[in-house]
């Protein structure tokens, strides 16, 4: 496979695990991975697939992050929904399938960063199905189908792009891709700075 | 041997020194990003590593628990059945009047809304196995409106039995012999108008019903803290396996251990004999 | 601008962002650019951790920029200029500074040095509010980080001594030697896309295109351009008189027709029509409104229902509903002068008109359609060749819209680093030709006044634009010329040489200079002492609405200005000592990196008025328990021109305690009242807030007119 976001991956010929890091020294609160995410994808008003978190605002020591679902290897959603309507990809991205989806909301309960979420979709307000990042990687609709527009956003990782947010960081504080691509060079770059010494990927 | 020795030593001190030297560049500057992360994580976390965590324990695990009670308590009521059979008494005699029209009413409209709130209920719970997907999305909603029917007929019903309902000094003597039930006998048990298996189930269903309301309508609108949400889920799923279970009981008492019952709360009467054996206090309170 | 232009030349960016990864050091002062400039962050960030260049932030406010900064330093608003000249002093006193840079190629040292003795690190201390010793141990890391840029923004040109400002932000880079290295430079990062390019087109009411000013020899080199009769232009005017009277600026134009500070024009003001304008980004707003209500006529051309829109209760308001930029085409200019052009994605959607279309049906009504298309068949390509052809003042002669296209086509076969194309069909060039690019063949300057670099390959030296002699007050006698050996490589003259006569108008002498290896514009110093300038020697003046009436005594403002752009400006009795008693609280205003400008586009995209919803007023935590107020509620923010908004309460320790900050970007409400109901059926943007302007100070800068947003007088009041 060509080098790049989806590296060589664990095993010959197959992708590696898609992840997230967001490099708290780069990210400056811009909020473009949000917006970017919101338009690409359509989501409704209310919706937020991507949050920017900042800690100590207006103090020495201010740093921001941008956190979504992070597609964790073990997902603590898969394992509490009673529906079964999330799964887990070969190449690590965790989805939700919209037409299984009860709404009842567990997976918010059981997830540490608050990923999922709920549009006040239903009558009395009550709660639609689950939404939440998707990687870009569309859902379990058939690929670049009006139905996977609709309901999940587009699908980038099958046009082999970046998320939107990442694509979008101009700082590059946020890298999506290949967990041992990324790793590398999120080490690298905190490992040379303040050296004087330019990573290969800056 | 001695230089070798000096030697060797000298050579994994320099080694020591090296590794920490190379720790101390990796994490240069003024913050290492493993401090700057744990940072975030109280803000991003909050008490997920403690609560999150308990909670992941706990919610895949009601499933197992009413299967056992949906499965074993009908399976040792057969039982019982089979044992001891159902207590007869005769519908030829006197009836005394005993549930008023108005009770009637708001009983089986409870009644109607508990079977609706523990199917829609289940079927949360057992999703995957239904489909999950629309039916059970529609189901949500019927539990909701469920949920209010019951809550509106419960509360009048409340008002009108809960003096009755009250403990009395007898009903510990009841619960010791279990009402009699564990024998073919026919025997006196000390009981007001209710036993004191039927105030428990009214206290459980009206009490426990509000509680259930009240985390039920939290879990419905999720307007509170994730936190807070889950142990309102907790609460909500462990008493609605109480509830569950006391229901089955109550259906089989009612259905199947006293012959009659169910009638009783359609006509309002109960046989003077019956209340003789299971009631008997009841005639005590209402004797001229 | 204006204060770069006349220390040395042009006024513009010097480098370029690209070259910021090469500082050792970035300096920035009155800039946000982590919520202003989110793009640029990535080079800065690149030099703070590739190149170990420290960052020194210097605002009155702890920003998102801020945060980011190695150093962080507290300045009182519209202190900049004295904390500055502090600097420098340092740099002088210490023996820091670049003594041959300064030998070579800047005149006024000596005039320089006496002004910038007075300020001692105590007296800074003083004025500013920074610590004596951090202004000795800031000197010291410029001095020691070389070399080092300076970046700035709306924080150093909004005050009524902006021109000072600049000024000094200048003569600090040339005390460094700073000046036409890459990694250095003056790099003013310009607020919006494309306003460089209407900087250079001279949107403004003093000059013609191309910075040609007003002069009856200006006019005539337009007219042969245009192709147009010098004698029917004239005859368009009033009088001639007006033809070479600078008009209203955009921060006053409103005292033309309400007329409160006196007027000279025989006229009062009847229409206006805003042009992809916002008005709500003007200070003083309420009278703004007031203007609004008066005219005659107001036109407002804008691709959205500005605030300008709903504030109009008159019937007197057309709105002609203009393209946005992906259903037109034409060149766009950069804040470090590259030219890049903007390609059409699709035909007008809805029922909006290009500007270009616009414009031509006014000139068909207008009835002068031949003359003004006269060499225009072609739009915009025409347009971009009349352009180059007339503009040789910033030599944008070479800026022929084949040459750009291809740029903007083959943009990824230029240099991350050095902007230069490596092979491809624009070998050799540097990105976006920036200007001066003189002729049809040079390849764009990317770093000005770069003295290593011949002049056809894109280096220059200092503009010879004020004489070649100059006797100070003193009697002293400077040559303004570069020294003996200061020209770049391959030049006729090996040291300084005046300007080129003819070259403002002819191309053939640029031409001819250029052969000789030689800057059309001559070969000079670069000016420490301005003396066309009311401060030759940048000097600190309190703001006009000050809260320390101490330092108003000693470091007064100018007197006032009659007939400045048209109308009498106020200075000195606009300064009023006692004001700081019953206004406590000192008032800035700035962007957000959730809207832009005036706001009626980012408030009508829902998601970004998800992000910010409503205006605010970030208060510190001491503030807002002196008054009583809680995160959430509701405040009057006062000024004491009698203009008041209703915003609610943030309380953040960015702000210090005599501090109040509030965004300007909201519009739709005025002073309580909301006019959500004045706009055209169905475009009420998502969010509407107070215009932070109605509280806005009155405050103009003395060159430019600028308006004092960064410094001004607020109380706050609970609602």
């Amino acid at each position: 496979m060509a080098p790049g976001p989806f590296g060589p991956g664990g095993k010959e010929g197959s992708m590696g695990l898609m992840k997230f890091i967001c490099d708290t020294e780069r990210c400056i609160a811009c909020n473009g991975c949000v917006v970017a995410c919101k338009e690409g994808n359509h989501v409704p008003v209310g919706i937020n697939r991507r949050r920017v978190i900042t800690i100590n605002e207006g103090q020495p020591g201010e740093r921001s992050i941008s956190i979504s679902c992070m597609h964790c290897s073990d997902p603590p959603c898969m394992a509490v929904c009673p529906a079964e309507a999330i799964y887990k990809r070969d190449d690590g991205i965790v989805l939700v399938n919209k037409d299984l989806c009860i709404g009842c909301g567990y997976c918010l309960l059981a997830c540490p960063f608050g990923a999922p979420q709920f549009p006040k979709a239903g009558p009395f307000g009550a709660r639609g199905v689950m939404d939440k990042c998707t990687f870009c990687a569309g859902g379990p609709a058939p690929t670049f189908s009006e139905k996977e527009k609709r309901l999940y956003g587009q699908n980038r990782i099958a046009e082999g792009k970046v998320p939107l947010c990442a694509g979008m960081c101009a700082t590059k504080a946020l890298l999506a891709g290949d967990a041992e691509v990324i790793s590398k060079i999120y080490a690298e770059r905190v490992a040379k700075r303040g050296s004087g010494l330019s990573p290969k990927i800056f | 041997m001695k230089k070798t020795l000096v030697g060797l030593f000298g050579l994994l001190f320099l080694a020591w020194g090296i590794e920490v030297l190379a720790e101390v560049l990796r994490n240069y500057g003024p913050l290492s990003p493993t401090d700057t992360f744990q940072e975030f994580a109280g803000t991003v976390l909050q008490d997920w590593p403690t609560r999150g965590r308990e909670f992941l324990k706990l919610a895949p695990s009601f499933k197992r628990y009413f299967l056992m009670v949906v499965l074993a308590l009908p399976a040792l009521f057969f039982l019982h059945f089979l044992i001891f059979g159902p207590k007869r008494f005769s519908h030829q005699g006197r009836r005394v009047p005993y549930y008023g029209a108005f009770t009637r009413v708001l009983h089986w409209t409870a009644a109607l809304c508990f079977v609706f709130l523990l199917f829609s209920g289940l079927s949360v719970l057992f999703a995957k196995d239904l489909g999950a997907g629309s039916l059970v999305r529609t189901l949500r909603f019927v539990h909701l409106l469920a949920g209010f029917g019951f809550f509106g007929a419960v509360l009048p019903l409340f008002l009108i039995w809960w003096k009755e309902m009250l403990p009395a000094s007898y009903d510990l003597s009841w619960f010791l012999s279990l009402g009699g039930y564990l024998s073919r006998e026919k025997k006196p048990v000390p009981a007001g108008k209710f036993n004191a298996g039927q105030k428990l189930w009214f206290w459980l269903a009206t009490v426990g019903g509000v509680v259930m309301f009240y985390t039920g309508f939290y879990l419905y609108r999720f307007e509170a803290s994730v936190s807070t949400l889950r142990v309102y889920l907790i609460i909500h799923n462990a008493l609605a396996l109480a509830l569950t279970a006391f229901f089955l009981v109550h259906l089989y008492m009612t259905l199947f251990a006293v012959k009659g019952a169910f009638r009783s709360m359609i006509n309002g009467y109960k046989p003077l004999e019956e209340i003789k054996y299971l009631h008997p206090k009841f005639l005590e309170d209402s004797a001229p | 601008m204006a204060g770069v232009a006349n220390t040395w030349g042009y006024g513009a960016m010097t480098n370029h962002f690209n070259d910021i990864r090469h500082s050792k050091l970035i300096f920035f002062i009155g800039s946000n650019a982590a919520e202003a400039h989110p793009v640029a962050l990535q080079h800065v960030l690149y030099a703070k951790e590739v190149n170990n260049a420290p960052v020194i932030v210097v605002d009155p406010r702890f920003t998102r920029l801020a945060a980011k900064a190695t150093d962080y330093v507290r300045i009182r608003p519209g202190t900049d200029t004295a904390f500055l000249m502090g600097l420098i002093n340092q740099l002088i006193v210490n023996d820091w500074y670049d003594k041959e840079f300064v030998q070579t190629r800047v005149a006024g040292f000596e005039e320089l040095k006496k002004v910038a003795a007075h300020y001692t690190p105590e007296v800074v201390e003083d004025i500013t509010g920074v610590p004596a010793k951090e202004v000795v141990r800031i000197a010291k890391l410029l001095a020691d980080n070389r070399p080092g840029t300076v970046i700035w923004c709306m924080g150093i040109t909004q005050h009524h001594i902006g021109s000072s400002n600049t000024r000094a932000c200048c003569i600090l880079q040339l005390m460094l030697g700073n000046m036409g290295v890459s990694g250095g430079g003056t790099n003013i990062f310009r607020g919006h896309d494309n306003v460089q390019g209407a900087t250079d087109m001279c949107v403004l009411s003093h000059s013609l295109p191309g910075y040609y000013g007003l002069s009856e020899k200006a006019w005539r080199h337009w007219c042969k351009v245009w192709g147009v009769d010098f004698d029917w232009i004239k005859s368009r005017f009033h009088s001639k008189e007006y033809m070479h009277k600078p008009g209203f600026t955009l921060a006053r134009w409103y005292e033309g027709v309400i007329q409160e500070d006196k007027i000279y024009q025989y006229t009062p003001i009847k229409a206006v029509v805003f042009w992809g304008c916002s008005s709500n980004s003007q200070s003083q707003y309420f009278k703004v409104k007031k203007a609004l209500d008066q005219l005659e006529l107001v036109v407002i051309i804008d691709p959205f229902a500005t605030t300008t829109a709903a504030m109009c209760e008159k019937d007197n308001v057309y709105l002609l509903p203009s393209t946005s930029q992906y259903e037109t085409e034409g060149s766009v200019t950069s804040s470090c002068r590259q030219a890049q052009w903007r390609y059409k994605v699709v035909d007008p959607v809805y029922d909006s008109k290009p500007d270009y279309e616009i414009l031509k049906e006014f000139v068909k009504r207008f009835g002068f359609e031949d003359k003004f298309f006269k060499n225009i068949k072609e739009i915009p390509e025409d347009v971009t060749r009349e352009i180059a052809r007339g503009t040789l003042t910033i030599g944008l002669y070479g800026w022929l819209p084949e040459r750009i296209k291809k740029h903007t086509d083959h943009w990824h076969t230029f240099d991350l680093f050095t902007l230069q194309a490596k092979g491809g069909p624009c070998d050799g060039e540097y990105y976006g030709l920036p200007w001066p690019c003189w002729t049809e063949t040079h390849p764009g300057t990317p770093i000005l006044y770069d003295i290593s670099k011949p002049v056809a390959k894109g280096g220059l030296p200092f503009r010879a634009r004020f004489g070649t002699e100059y006797t100070y007050p003193d009697g002293r006698k400077e040559n303004l010329l570069a020294a003996e050996g200061v020209a770049n490589p391959g030049s006729e003259v090996k040291g300084g040489y005046p300007e080129f006569p003819g070259w403002k108008t002819d191309i053939n002498v640029i031409r001819q200079a250029l052969k000789r290896g030689m800057a059309p514009f001559g070969n000079a110093r670069a000016r420490c002492y301005c003396w066309n300038f009311p401060d030759p020697v940048p000097v600190h003046r309190e703001p006009l609405h000050s809260p320390r009436p101490d330092l108003i005594k000693k470091y007064p403002t100018y007197p006032d200005k009659p007939d400045f752009y048209r109308v009498y400006t106020r200075f000195k009795s606009e300064q009023k000592p006692e004001l700081v008693k019953d206004f406590p609280l000192v008032l800035i205003t700035g962007r957000v990196v959730e809207h832009m400008g005036g706001g009626a586009e980012t408030r009508s995209n829902k998601y970004l008025a998800e992000l910010m919803p409503e205006v605010y007023a970030e208060i510190n935590p001491k503030t807002a328990n002196d008054h009583g107020l809680r995160e959430g509620d509701y405040v009057w923010v006062e000024s004491p021109e009698g203009g008041r908004i209703k915003v609610k309460v943030k309380v953040t320790e960015r702000v210090d305690p005599h501090t109040i900050f509030i965004p300007y970007s909201f519009g739709g409400m005025f002073m309580g009242k909301s006019y959500a109901g004045n706009y055209p059926e169905g475009l009420v943007p998502y969010a509407i807030g107070e215009p932070a302007n109605i509280v806005v100070n009155y405050g103009y800068d003395i060159k430019t007119q600028i308006q004092g947003t960064k410094e001004g007088l607020c109380r706050l009041k609970r609602a």
